[in-house]
């Protein structure tokens, strides 16, 4: 079996945003629909302040809230672990949206462009009609893993079998790979590691795991964990 | 029915060298003739420091190409009436036209004389992004060259927004136009307000990212919590302006608390001036018959020339020498039979007497005991004593390094800043080696920035050569050739090929504003003005008055992507190709730039990756043109034969140059350069045409490391690094005195003052209270609180401000929306998260939206990048609060070498409710 997860190490991101601006690339998303994005997040009261930057997206849970509440079957949920979207089912109902506690999904309704109301030459070319008024989030570039795999390639070792954000990430704290393969890059770097999955607590075993060194002066997962939410809401 | 058309799919080799840390490969995808993505290019994984990883700033570049806003053609100016309020009442005209125009004006000013009746040349160039433009010009340089002289004082900020201080001190010392650790090494680093982590580009923040999960180090004092603090181990909330306290402090708990042999003795001894002796007037004790520096031999207990074999020099104390000279300014010689010399280190320890960190705490905020622990824990991780091999030589390694941020390392206290944090590299050993605080490009020193190691060469007194302006009595030039007066003024700027951009460029504005330099004449405004890739109405200081200066201007050329602040003055406006329309080979790898330092070296393809949209023409192409219609075409194609475009076409080894009489295509110039370049890389073995590089995009060789580090170059040479006592600048400093007092200048007279061979200390809240009152009518206590900025890794030198990505992706890094202050100063002032405030310093105000976080001191507020727009597309609709408008420029401000901050003394006004 192979379940596909990312690690994002908290202790090497700078919240530079690359991976956001890849990833904008690499699924032709309109502005602001951000499928990866990092947050940056600070607790504390001066002096005694911390601040962090911590990648964000769809977790690919391996229980999805999202899932189980959409009534038209369009999320969907792969052998390799990978959290899915039809677009053709999808009914835009945003129940999906509203059920997901990593408020990882976002719902576009008519076009979206750069500069006004016409798409400039690269939105054109890579404008897609499918994706207005469905839910869409990230897919961990489902796409390119299928068709590196297809190629005989390893997704998170191979570029071409690699999501768009990992490759990009220039502090190399983002990876991708097997988490069943007990040798792979991920599993090597949870084994090496001290991590933790956002929200575990509510059962949904996220396929995105945060690596969070233990010796740091920072205090602790649980704290993170919070202070994500506020940012978030 | 037809057949499905698979889309035509391509992926192109190219380079962002949008900053100084570039460039780096990356590739652009195209389907159908459409650039659709930016990604890395992993073809250099292995070679490149960051596996061929590009940042978040080359992947606006796609929507650079295709921005409706740009300039898509041509255009002038109808109306003649300049002003930030006109209507400039552009005209869409055709390239002939606009380089008719351009070349025109050139040829009627040559008529009249490169120079004007002051001595400035009548043409200037104006760019920005610390020179990276001129990675994107291609061949224009050339005819810049062939014209003559021309004027680049009229900065865009430069020494205001760079690490001026550290350019001028930092490449005598040890050819560091600009320092970085040797990261992949380094344990322990303790940082000044240096935001490596959105500054250091890719491979600054992959090696930081690599050396933090291998246990590095780094403390950061900084006023507030910037994306680097935040990587940090500690981040140390230091009060502004007092990094020179804190650096003192440690330097004194080395040089008074610690026993000496717990430093490097033995690089103190070899390697610096420490034991060279200095006389009662201050300079140094030298041998009557050869002039050479004395130091005081614990062998045979008399003094003896600094190069004396196998003498064991005294590093500390004062000593009774018999028969010594000392020579000062003007060659002003002092004779004594008898005479007290201390050490250079000795004076350095009477410096820092009463220095303590009890001292530092009370003028910085930070605990005396956290200030002798990171001294002490940076003493620990410095290994003295232990070598590290590297290619088979052997040199010591000092995992340590001490680094400073911008603001720090310009203005005044700067000299005392960067002098401190190179001394606390010197006195453990870690100056140019392994693990330590290394130098990267020359640019004052040599005129090739590429390889700095072959500008160590031996000089006088057994220091390494430097030129600097000459402020001797034959040489001293009373006349300023520039508007900024480099060649007269900042003699630490050198002679060399980029000497101009080291003058003070503030003082050029306030020169044609009339507001300095009241013994000189008021400069005119240049015939012609050349402008591209900058925007100094928005980036210099002060930005209000900069449009009225440019409105006085007779004719402005403009090569310009989007209309903006600086262009609405001009009377041409030509659009070029931007970077993914455009061709250029550069250089990448070797030693070059901030923690960029690669194990491989050659050349990389810029290209153009769709044909140049709408009429936007390559830069080389419209050199070209001009070069023919202003008569320059034979001295404009020697220059490129010369050796401007990156490297000369022709050497003992090889001829690829071009005919100097006929007009050569972008292309043949390319070729030429693409041939020259992998002759000289290959030894000759490969010839390499532009099709190859347009193919393969770069070509490379390995780089040792070795050439990372100069300790060994002086070692072999018997040389030392020109620490810690600053003899010659102190002479230079007392010429320049006498020059400039001969010649009725006593403006100049505080500047001067900083020529002093070992910078004291200066309260420097204290100096900004007393510029403030002096300069303005109002009460220094009126404004509480420091207004800093901070680095954007999304924005900075890309002039991308328009791009909708870039805005997008920077709004999730906090504080680019508004002004950051203190939740707690707020709520005592009444101000909630997203209020409306205006922040006023003395010279202007600007509104914007309050962003509360606890990650910054109460007397400090935050605007990150440059905003301010009110003309550029998009950028004006953002209507963000713009730091440049409050900074005020005047010479108070200047320190001895022309720079100044970019913050200023602000306080902070509630308006109202946010949107």
């Amino acid at each position: 079996m192979t379940r596909y997860v990312m690690i994002a190490d908290l202790n090497r991101c700078v919240g530079c945003q690359t991976c956001t601006a890849a990833c904008r690339h690499t699924n032709a998303t309109p502005p602001g629909v951000q499928w990866r994005k990092v947050l940056d997040v600070e607790w504390g009261d001066f002096p005694d302040v911390q601040r962090l930057f911590m990648p964000v997206g769809c977790q690919h849970c391996a229980d999805p809230p999202c899932m189980h509440v959409c009534p038209s079957t369009a999320t969907a949920q792969r052998e390799d672990g990978i959290v899915t979207i039809d677009y053709d089912l999808c009914i835009g109902c945003s129940y999906c949206t509203v059920a997901c506690p990593y408020q990882a999904r976002y719902k576009v309704d008519r076009p979206e462009f750069a500069y006004g109301d016409l798409p400039t030459e690269n939105e054109a070319k890579r404008f897609d009609e499918r994706t207005l008024g469905v839910a869409q989030k990230c897919t961990f570039c489902s796409d390119r893993v299928d068709a590196g795999v297809e190629q005989g390639l390893t997704p998170g070792i191979d570029p071409e079998a690699t999501p768009g954000c990992v490759n990009a990430c220039i502090a190399d704290a983002l990876s991708f790979g097997d988490i069943e393969d007990e040798n792979s890059n991920v599993s090597e770097l949870l084994a090496e590691n001290t991590w933790f999955q956002m929200h575990a607590e509510l059962g949904t075993e996220p396929g995105f795991y945060y690596l969070w060194d233990a010796d740091d002066k920072r205090q602790g997962t649980e704290r993170v964990n919070i202070d994500v939410q506020d940012t978030q809401e | 029915m037809h057949a499905k058309v698979e889309p035509e799919v391509k992926r192109v080799s190219t380079y962002c060298y949008q900053c100084v840390n570039g460039p780096d490969l990356l590739t652009v995808e195209t389907v159908d003739g459409v650039a659709t993505k930016i990604e890395p290019n992993f073809d250099l994984k292995g070679e490149h420091p960051a596996d061929g990883k590009v940042c978040v700033k080359p992947f606006g570049l796609v929507q650079k190409l295709y921005n409706p806003d740009r300039i898509k053609r041509p255009m002038k100016r109808t109306n003649p009436k300049k002003g930030r309020h006109e209507d400039p009442g552009w005209v869409e005209i055709s390239w002939d036209e606009a380089l008719d125009i351009v070349a025109e004006k050139m040829n009627a000013t040559r008529a009249k004389g490169v120079m004007d009746e002051n001595g400035n040349p009548r043409l200037a160039f104006t760019t920005g992004g610390a020179a990276t433009p001129f990675k994107y010009m291609g061949s224009f340089p050339a005819l810049l060259f062939a014209w003559g002289p021309f004027d680049q004082s009229l900065g865009a900020g430069g020494t205001v927004k760079c690490y001026h201080t550290e350019h001028m001190f930092g490449e005598l010392w040890h050819r560091a136009f600009t320092i970085l650790p040797d990261t992949p090494r380094c344990e322990y680093i303790i940082s000044f307000g240096m935001n490596i982590d959105a500054s250091g580009g890719v491979t600054g923040v992959r090696r930081h990212a690599d050396a933090r999960k291998r246990g590095m180090k780094r403390i950061q004092f900084e006023p507030h919590l910037s994306v680097t603090g935040a990587n940090a181990a500690e981040w140390i909330p230091i009060k502004t302006k007092t990094d020179n306290a804190v650096l003192y402090s440690m330097l004194h708990v080395l040089l008074h608390e610690t026993p000496i042999d717990k430093l490097d003795v033995p690089f103190l001894k070899n390697r610096t001036a420490s034991p060279y002796l200095v006389g009662p007037k201050g300079f140094y004790l030298r041998d009557p018959e050869t002039t050479k520096p004395l130091m005081w031999d614990n062998n045979t207990n008399t003094a003896v020339p600094y190069d004396q074999a196998d003498a064991d020099p005294a590093l500390v104390g004062t000593f009774t020498v018999t028969g010594a000279i000392e020579v000062g300014a003007d060659d002003e010689t002092w004779r004594y039979d008898s005479v007290e010399g201390a050490t250079g280190l000795e004076k350095t320890r009477q410096l820092l007497a009463g220095k303590t960190p009890e001292w530092a705490e009370e003028i910085s905020e930070v605990p005396a005991a956290t200030i002798r622990r990171i001294t002490n824990e940076y003493l620990s991780h410095a290994h003295i004593g232990e070598t590290e091999i590297v290619d088979g030589r052997e040199l010591p390694f000092r995992p340590v390094a001490t680094v400073l941020g911008k603001s720090v390392n310009n203005g005044w206290g700067a000299y005392e800043c960067v002098w401190a944090h190179t001394m606390m590299q010197v006195l453990v050993g870690a100056l140019e080696v392994p693990g330590g605080m290394l130098g990267s490009t020359t640019h004052v020193a040599g005129d090739t920035d590429w390889e700095r190691s072959l500008t160590v060469e031996a000089g006088e007194d057994g220091f390494m050569t430097h030129t600097f302006t000459p402020t001797d009595k034959e040489g001293w030039d009373a006349n300023p050739f520039t508007r900024h007066a480099h060649n007269s003024l900042t003699p630490m700027g050198g002679d060399k090929m980029g000497a101009q951009l080291f003058g003070s460029t503030t003082l050029a504005w306030l020169r044609l504003q009339g507001r300095a330099a009241e013994s000189w004449p008021k400069p005119n405004p240049p015939d012609i003005w050349f402008l591209y890739k900058c925007n100094p109405a928005i980036s210099h200081s002060e930005t209000d008055r900069m449009g009225e200066v440019m409105a006085e201007f007779p004719f402005v050329a403009a090569f310009a992507y989007t209309l903006d602040e600086s262009n609405h003055f001009a009377d041409v406006i030509m659009p070029e190709a931007t970077d993914l329309e455009s061709d250029q080979l550069h250089r990448i790898g070797g030693g070059h730039y901030f923690e960029n330092h690669w194990e491989s070296e050659g050349w990389a393809l810029r290209q153009a990756v769709i044909e140049p949209m709408h009429e936007a023409k390559d830069f080389s192409w419209i050199a070209n043109e001009l070069a023919r219609r202003t008569g320059l075409l034979e001295a404009y194609n020697g220059a490129i034969n010369a050796g401007v475009c990156g490297i000369p076409l022709q050497t003992d080894d090889y001829d690829f140059s071009l005919d100097l009489d006929r007009e050569h295509s972008q292309d043949e110039i390319w070729n030429a350069v693409s041939k020259s370049a992998s002759h000289d890389l290959t030894g000759g073995k490969e010839i390499l045409d532009l099709d190859w590089f347009r193919q393969n995009g770069f070509k490379t060789r390995p780089y040792s490391r070795l050439n990372w580090y100069l300790y060994h170059k002086l070692e072999d040479l018997g040389l030392r690094f020109e620490l810690p006592y600053q003899e010659r600048y102190y002479r230079m400093g007392k010429q320049l005195a006498n020059r400039l007092h001969e010649t009725g200048v006593h403006w100049w007279d505080k500047q001067l003052d900083e020529y002093r061979p070992l910078p004291e200390f200066e309260d420097l809240n204290r100096l900004w209270d007393e510029i403030i009152e002096r300069n303005h009518d109002v009460k220094a206590a009126d404004y509480p609180f420091w207004l800093l900025t901070g680095r954007s890794m999304q924005y900075a030198w890309g002039g991308n401000v328009g791009i909708q990505l870039m805005k997008e992706v920077a709004d999730n890094v906090y504080g680019h929306d508004g002004i950051v202050m203190n939740a707690g100063k707020a709520k005592e002032l009444g101000i909630e998260d997203g209020d409306l405030i205006e922040v006023t310093s003395p010279v202007n105000s600007t509104r914007g939206y309050a962003r509360l976080r606890q990650g910054v001191r109460p007397d400090v507020v935050v605007m990150i990048a440059q905003f301010g727009q009110w003309k550029m597309p998009f950028a004006k609709d953002l209507k963000r609060p713009g730091l440049n408008a409050l900074v005020p420029m005047n010479v108070d401000s200047l320190d001895g070498g022309g720079s100044s901050i970019d913050g200023t003394k602000v306080y902070v006004t509630r308006i109202g409710a946010g949107l």
